[in-house]
């Protein structure tokens, strides 16, 4: 009896699953025609910016979404990715926009360092060494001779009038965003993502059934930290001078956590979803408020959010979808019983 | 030579009694209770600015403000339990760990906006005197807050050791539903035993505002502090954790002694990475340990 409900679950399931990618596809049309022909800097700008945390937000979303580690420090991965691209613009002169895989490897390389130690162990260390280290990177960053401490680090301008440039980014990041969300759908469905999901469920159970958790981990952890790391590279090209207190500024962390955790964490819409939704509301309060009672405000989101709905808005539409069936899946039952 | 080396010691046994109660509460919560709690630090933030507010507007000693810390910072742990832990206590880590990290931004902001991002310091009548005692020159503060630390240590110990309400702490960090079946109302005491951690943190933070500047905004290196001891010492374990602390202290005085300060950053991540893959263990395992 219970089959009949299965099938049907499934044939809607279908149907709906396309009204999904229909919507996401219009959306990136959409974006791709405001591009092209959009003409206003501020507006691409901060769409400019909605992608790259959408990246950055993906990245985290690999390990700390299906897998249950968070990483409340994406910043330092970032932040190295930017340094390394900057630092060999300061010393070889190479442009960013190739140097960008270097940068990516720079962060991935980072992010071993610091996983390695961490992720063979269970619960809270990741997290907790993730937070730590930002600090002390900073502080790194800001001493060695060969960054130039808090004078910072000055890049070319792109010969481009400026809305070229705003274009060349607003695409760059969008592309960017498109290919790691398909990196990312592409992980949840294969094995790996499934690892994933059963370290975060049941660390213990998944070892038993044969996966390899701590390589899983490390190597989820390294993916993260090279998409980060390309993305910082290109922002240091994009904003043209980083120093350290901005390029590892804890807000970059504290919104990578806050989009993916109103998004929904586990899921490839949730980073669409979050990134946007935290950005523009951050961007309409700036007008208003400073800067920390902003972060007064998403804090109070976090903690109401990790209380009351753990699953972000995509936990709340799944919730909502499975009331849905079970009512639909009563009714049925209730017309076969008459 | 020899001086200089007493002097090392001296300072960084002083400094490791300061680490060790900045650790002590965070160990005693992750060891008994199963929580991360990422929000001590700021607790210990909270800690020194309510001595500097103390002495500021009424001219209260930090000694004193130590002491008066203990109760006011117990009741708001008790009240971070009963709103924000009783709510995740059985959904998964991850779930606390986001709740807590909120919390941590949210008193760290909130401390910003209440007395902005300068640096400040307490400067009682003792504050800038030292004495001798031999070759060795001690400053008073430090003194003070070091046996204040050790003070709330020992206290700590004694509590847990002798009393009937530390033994039912003791039995739920071992098996929380073994205690649960002898009659141990495992629900306030763990609202009790969140109040003591977070009591702790701020009474430290007292005792770090005598000694250290601080400002909202550099909590979170007390968390690399308090962490590393926790790592060192093991959970739930107040002696050990006092022994981690005295490491740690000796180790910093002693690097800072070679190399600029700064550096000593780095260094301690080294030694965290080294005990995290020496010791080769979770939070959970490490929880059941004898405490």
């Amino acid at each position: 009896m219970l089959s009949v409900f299965f099938l049907k679950s499934s044939e809607r399931g279908g149907w709906r699953a396309w009204v999904g990618v229909a919507f996401w596809l219009a959306v990136l049309a959409g974006l791709v025609l405001y591009g092209a022909f959009g003409t206003r800097l501020f507006i691409l700008s901060t769409l400019g910016t909605v992608f790259l945390y959408v990246v950055l937000t993906q990245a985290w979303n690999i390990l700390g979404g299906y897998g249950g580690y968070l990483n409340f420090g994406m910043v330092t991965f970032f932040g190295t990715g930017a340094y390394a691209s900057a630092m060999i613009f300061h010393y070889f002169g190479l442009s960013p926009f190739l140097t960008a895989p270097l940068a990516g490897v720079a962060a991935a390389i980072a992010g071993l360092v610091i996983g390695i130690p961490t992720l063979r162990l269970r619960g809270a260390y990741f997290a907790l060494v993730t937070m730590i280290i930002t600090f002390a990177v900073q502080v790194l960053v800001l001493n060695v001779p060969y960054t130039q401490g808090a004078l910072g680090i000055y890049m070319e301008p792109v010969g481009l009038t400026p809305l070229g440039v705003e274009r060349l980014f607003y695409f760059l990041f969008l592309g960017l965003a498109v290919l790691v969300t398909v990196v990312v759908y592409a992980i949840e469905k294969s094995n790996i993502g499934w690892a994933l999901v059963a370290i975060r469920e049941d660390e213990d159970a998944a070892e038993i059934i044969g996966v390899k958790t701590i390589e899983v981990k490390w190597v989820a952890n390294a993916i993260a930290c090279f998409i980060a790391g390309v993305v910082g590279g290109l922002y240091a090209q994009r904003i043209m001078y980083i120093e350290p207190t901005g390029t590892f500024s804890f807000d970059i962390s504290l919104n990578v956590v806050l989009m993916a955790v109103i998004g929904g964490p586990g899921t490839w819409q949730g980073p669409l979803i979050g990134a946007p939704l935290v950005l523009l509301v951050a961007d309409a309060l700036r007008v208003t408020f400073t800067s920390e009672v902003n972060r007064v405000i998403f804090s109070i989101v976090v903690i109401v959010i990790a209380l009351f709905v753990p699953g972000g808005v995509m936990g709340m539409l799944e919730y909502w979808r499975r009331r849905r069936k079970r009512a639909e899946a009563t009714s049925v039952a209730e017309e076969r019983v008459s | 030579m020899l001086n200089q080396i007493a002097i090392i010691v001296a300072d960084g046994i002083l400094l490791g009694l300061i680490y060790a109660i900045a650790g002590v509460g965070l160990s005693l919560v992750l060891g008994i209770m199963g929580i991360v709690n990422v929000a001590h630090s700021a607790f210990i933030m909270l800690g020194s600015f309510f001595a500097f507010e103390l002495f500021r507007r009424l001219g209260i000693d930090p000694i004193i403000s130590f002491f008066l810390a203990f109760p006011v910072f117990f009741a708001a742990g008790v009240i971070v339990y009963r709103v924000l832990i009783t709510r995740v206590e059985l959904a998964p880590q991850t779930q606390g760990l986001v709740a807590m990290f909120g919390l941590m931004v949210l008193l760290e902001n909130l401390g910003t906006i209440a007395w902005t991002t300068d640096t400040r310091v307490i400067t009682a009548s003792y504050t800038n005197q030292s004495i001798l005692i031999g070759p060795i020159v001690l400053a008073n503060v430090k003194l003070i807050a070091g046996a204040l630390a050790l003070l709330l240590i020992v206290a700590f110990w004694a509590f847990l050791r002798y009393t009937l309400t530390g033994r039912a702490i003791r039995a739920m960090g071992q098996n929380r539903s073994a205690a649960m079946s002898v009659g141990v109302n495992v629900r306030q005491l763990a609202a009790v035993m969140f109040g003591l951690g977070i009591a702790c943190a701020g009474s430290a933070g007292v005792a770090l505002g005598m000694v250290f500047p601080f400002s909202p905004n550099t909590q979170i290196l007390w968390l690399a502090w308090a962490f590393l001891v926790v790592i060192l010492g093991g959970l739930g374990n107040v002696g050990n954790t006092l022994i981690a602390g005295l490491v740690v202290g000796l180790i910093q005085t002693a690097v800072a002694a070679f190399m600029p300060f700064d550096y000593v950053y780095l260094v301690l991540y080294v030694l965290l990475a080294v005990i995290l893959v020496a010791r080769r263990e979770g939070l959970s395992r490490a929880a059941r340990r004898g405490i």
